[in-house]
C-alpha cells in the first residue's frame, strides 16, 4: 500500500520537474542535440556555416531595464539567426553564482563565453580558469579588471572615453567655442566614471576659449549631483555649460540651475541617455546627450563572440555606435525604456 | 512485503529526490553525468555545504542561525582586507571573527535565554551592517597570490576545496556518532528539560554549536574569496536560506532531535544539482528557484506522510 503510494509519487516528481522545466526553457531540445559527448576536449574548431554554440552568463537581468532589454534584445537575435544556438544564463547578481555559471557552460563546451561582469575583479579567477581550458571569453558591457585582459578575446560595449569627447564638441558647438563650464563625473574609482571625464577633458582643451573651472564627483546620483550643482552656482557667478557623465545625475544638476533661476544662461550636455533625460531634452533643458543603446549592446557582443567561434579576427575593443542626441534630432530616437 | 528502495526512501527521503535529479538531468543533458560535471558540482556547493554541517547540529538543537551569510561577507571582506598584515593574520582574524561572531550568538542564546531566531536575525543585519562600514559598499581586492592559487588547486582531479568539504562532513558524522557531544546534541533537541535533569551541561553546549557554526561561516567565506579574490558588502545575501533549506531537505527537523551530516549532504547535492542542471538545460533562474521551493515542500511532506504519521509537523 505504502510501496505504491510512493513509486507513485516518485514518477509524479518525475513529471513534474520534465513539465516545469520544460516551460521555462525554449531552446532546450535544440542545446542537448548540439552539445557533444566528450568534455574533456577543447572545444573543436567550428567551420564556417555550422552552427556556433555562445554560452552567455549576464549580471542581474531584472535588477533595472537597461539589463532586462539587454536580455530580451539577446534572446530576440539569437532566436532570430540560424547559424547560432545559445544558452543564456543570469548570475542574478551573485558573484560565486556567475563563476559556477562560467564552469557550466565550459561543461558544455560551448565555442565562446560571453560574461556580463558581476564584479569585475572577483570575475578574473574564473576567467583566467576559461583561458587555461581553451574558452575564448567576450566581455561585455562593463571592462573587468587589467589583470584579467591576457585571459580574454576582447570587450563588447559602449566606447566611454568617445562618450565623453562628444559630449565636449556638442558643448563648444552650444556655447560656439566660448565660456565658463563645470563638469560633474561619475563615482571615483569605476572606470567608466573616469573614462567619461577623461574623454571630455581631452577633447574640452582643443576650444581655448572654453574654461573648465572645475570638476566634482556626482556619484551617479541625482541628490548628489543635485548638491554639487548647488554649490557650484553659489560659487561662481558666470556658468556657461555644464558637463554631467550621465543622464540622471544632469537631470539633477538642471534641478539645481532651475531652483536658482538660472536656466536661461546655461548649457547642460551628458554622456548617456536616460528616460528623464529624454523628457529634459524635450522641454529644452538639456542640450546634448548621446544615445546607448542595450539592443545595441546585446547584439554587438553576440556578433563578436560569433566573429571568434567563426575563427574571424576581432578587435580587442569592440565599440557599438553610440550617436549623439541633440534637441532637433531627440524626436527622431526612442524614449529609453530606462 | 516492503522492498529496499521503499525502506531506504523512508529512512533517506531525500534519496528519493537525489535519484529523481540524477535520472531526469541525466537523460536530458549528456554532459550531466560526466566526472568532470558531478565535480564541479561538489565545488559549487561546498561554500554552501560547509555552512550546512555547522547548521545541522544547531537545527538537531532546535535552534536556527539566521546571521550564516553576513558572517561569510564580513570574514571575506577581511580575509581581503587584513592581506596587508600578511596572510597568515588575514586568515586568522577571518576564521576568529567569524567564530566570535558565533560565539556571541551561543552566549546570547544560552545564557541570556533569548531566542535563536531573534538573536540570528539581530546578527544577520547587524553584523551586514559592519561589513558595509568595513568595506565601503566598495569591492576589496586581495593581493595575495597564493590565496587564489590555493582556491583554483586541486588534488589529483579533485578541486582541494571539494575535498576540504568532504574532510568536514566526515568529521561532523563523526562527532555526531561517536563522540558525547554529538550524542547529547540529540539529547538537547528531544528534550530539552530532560536533557538537563541528565546533567547535560546544556548551555556550553548550545554556546559551542554557534561558535562552530560561526567558524563554518568563515570557513565558507574565506574559500569563496580563494575562488574569487574579492569581497563585496553583497556577498552571501540569501545565503541563510539556502543552508537551512538544504539541512531542512536532508530530513533534519527544525523542532530538533534529529539529523545526520550524510542526510545534509544529500540536501546540499539536491540544491547543488538543481541549479546546475537548470544551468545545464538553458533554463531561467527564475524556474529554479520555483523548483527548489516546491520540492521543499515536497520532502518535508513526504517525510511527515511515510515516515512518522502525519500528526508530526516538522
Amino acid at each position: 500500500m505504502k510501496r505504491s503510494k510512493l513509486t507513485l509519487l516518485f514518477i509524479g516528481l518525475i513529471i513534474a520537474l520534465f513539465l516545469i522545466s520544460g516551460c521555462g526553457s525554449q531552446e532546450q531540445e535544440a542545446v542537448v542535440d548540439e552539445a557533444p559527448a566528450e568534455t574533456d576536449e577543447a572545444p573543436a574548431e567550428p567551420v564556417a556555416g555550422d552552427t556556433v554554440l555562445i554560452g552567455i552568463t549576464q549580471n542581474n537581468v531584472g535588477i533595472d531595464s537597461y539589463q532586462t532589454t539587454y536580455d530580451r534584445a539577446f534572446r530576440e537575435e539569437v532566436e532570430k539567426r540560424d547559424d547560432v544556438e545559445a544558452i543564456i544564463l543570469d548570475a542574478a547578481g551573485d558573484v560565486m553564482g556567475q563563476v559556477n555559471q562560467i564552469e557550466d557552460l565550459m561543461a558544455q563546451n560551448v565555442d565562446v563565453i560571453i560574461i556580463w561582469p558581476v564584479d569585475g575583479t572577483a570575475v578574473v579567477p574564473g576567467v583566467e580558469r576559461a583561458y587555461e581550458e581553451g574558452f575564448p571569453v567576450v566581455i561585455t558591457n562593463s571592462p573587468i579588471a587589467e589583470d584579467g585582459f591576457d585571459y580574454i578575446a576582447g570587450f563588447s560595449g559602449p566606447n566611454n572615453v568617445s562618450q565623453g569627447q562628444s559630449a565636449a564638441e556638442m558643448m563648444a558647438e552650444i556655447l560656439e567655442g566660448e565660456g565658463k563650464i563645470v563638469e560633474i563625473m561619475g563615482l571615483p574609482g569605476y572606470v567608466t566614471a573616469h573614462e567619461r571625464s577623461d574623454g571630455f577633458q581631452d577633447e574640452i582643451v582643443n576650444y581655448p576659449g572654453i574654461e573648465l573651472m572645475e570638476t566634482q564627483p556626482g556619484d551617479w546620483n541625482r541628490e548628489k549631483s543635485q548638491q554639487v550643482m548647488e554649490n557650484f552656482l553659489l560659487k561662481y557667478d558666470e556658468i556657461d555649460g555644464v558637463y554631467a557623465a550621465d543622464d540622471n545625475m544632469a537631470v539633477g544638476a538642471i534641478n539645481a540651475i532651475k531652483e536658482a533661476g538660472r536656466m536661461d544662461a546655461i548649457r547642460v550636455t551628458s554622456a548617456c541617455m536616460f528616460g528623464d533625460g529624454y523628457d529634459a531634452m524635450q522641454r529644452g533643458e538639456l542640450h546634448g546627450t548621446n544615445e546607448q543603446s542595450p539592443f545595441s549592446d546585446a547584439i554587438n557582443a553576440l556578433e563578436m563572440a560569433i566573429d571568434i567561434a567563426r575563427g574571424k579576427e576581432v578587435d580587442f575593443w569592440n565599440y557599438f555606435d553610440t550617436p549623439k542626441v541633440t534637441p532637433e534630432e531627440v524626436d527622431n530616437f526612442e524614449r529609453p525604456v530606462f | 512485503m516492503k522492498n529496499s528502495l521503499s525502506v531506504l526512501a523512508k529512512k533517506y527521503p531525500i534519496l528519493l529526490i537525489l535519484l529523481t535529479c540524477i535520472i531526469y538531468f541525466g537523460l536530458s543533458s549528456p554532459v550531466f553525468l560526466t566526472v568532470q560535471n558531478l565535480t564541479n558540482i561538489i565545488l559549487q556547493v561546498s561554500i554552501i555545504g560547509i555552512m550546512a554541517v555547522g547548521m545541522t547540529l544547531i537545527l538537531i538543537n532546535a535552534n536556527i542561525d539566521l546571521s550564516v551569510g553576513s558572517i561569510l561577507a564580513l570574514s571575506a571582506a577581511l580575509a581581503m582586507g587584513l592581506q596587508s598584515f600578511g596572510l597568515v593574520f588575514a586568515i586568522a582574524a577571518c576564521l576568529g571573527v567569524g567564530t566570535l561572531i558565533g560565539a556571541i550568538n551561543g552566549f546570547l542564546v544560552s545564557k541570556a535565554k533569548i531566542n535563536s531566531f531573534i538573536v540570528t536575525l539581530g546578527a544577520m543585519m547587524g553584523v551586514r551592517g559592519l561589513v558595509y562600514i568595513y568595506t565601503e559598499e566598495r569591492p576589496i581586492v586581495g593581493t595575495e597570490r597564493a590565496l587564489v592559487d590555493f582556491g583554483s588547486s586541486f588534488i589529483g582531479p579533485i578541486p582541494t576545496i571539494a575535498i576540504i568539504y568532504i574532510l568536514i562532513i566526515v568529521l561532523g558524522e563523526l562527532v555526531l556518532r561517536y563522540t558525547t557531544h554529538g550524542r547529547n546534541a540529540i539529547a538537547v533537541g528531544g528534550n530539552y528539560d530532560a536533557a538537563k535533569n541528565a546533567g547535560i551541561n546544556v548551555d556550553r553546549h548550545v554556546f559551542i554549536n554557534f561558535a562552530f557554526i560561526g567558524f563554518t561561516a568563515a570557513l565558507a567565506g574565506l574559500l569563496l574569496v580563494s575562488r574569487t579574490n574579492s569581497a563585496t558588502a553583497f556577498l552571501g545575501t540569501n545565503y541563510e536560506l539556502m543552508v537551512i533549506s538544504a539541512v531542512v531537505l536532508g530530513g533534519t527537523k527544525l523542532t530538533g532531535g534529529y539529523g545526520s551530516m550524510l542526510n545534509t549532504f544529500g540536501g546540499v547535492l539536491v540544491i547543488g544539482m538543481i541549479q546546475n542542471g537548470m544551468n545545464l538545460l538553458n533554463v531561467h533562474a527564475y524556474y529554479s528557484m520555483l523548483i527548489m521551493g516546491l520540492i521543499l515542500i515536497m520532502v518535508v511532506f513526504i517525510d511527515t506522510r511515510f515516515k512518522s504519521g502525519p500528526q508530526d509537523y516538522c
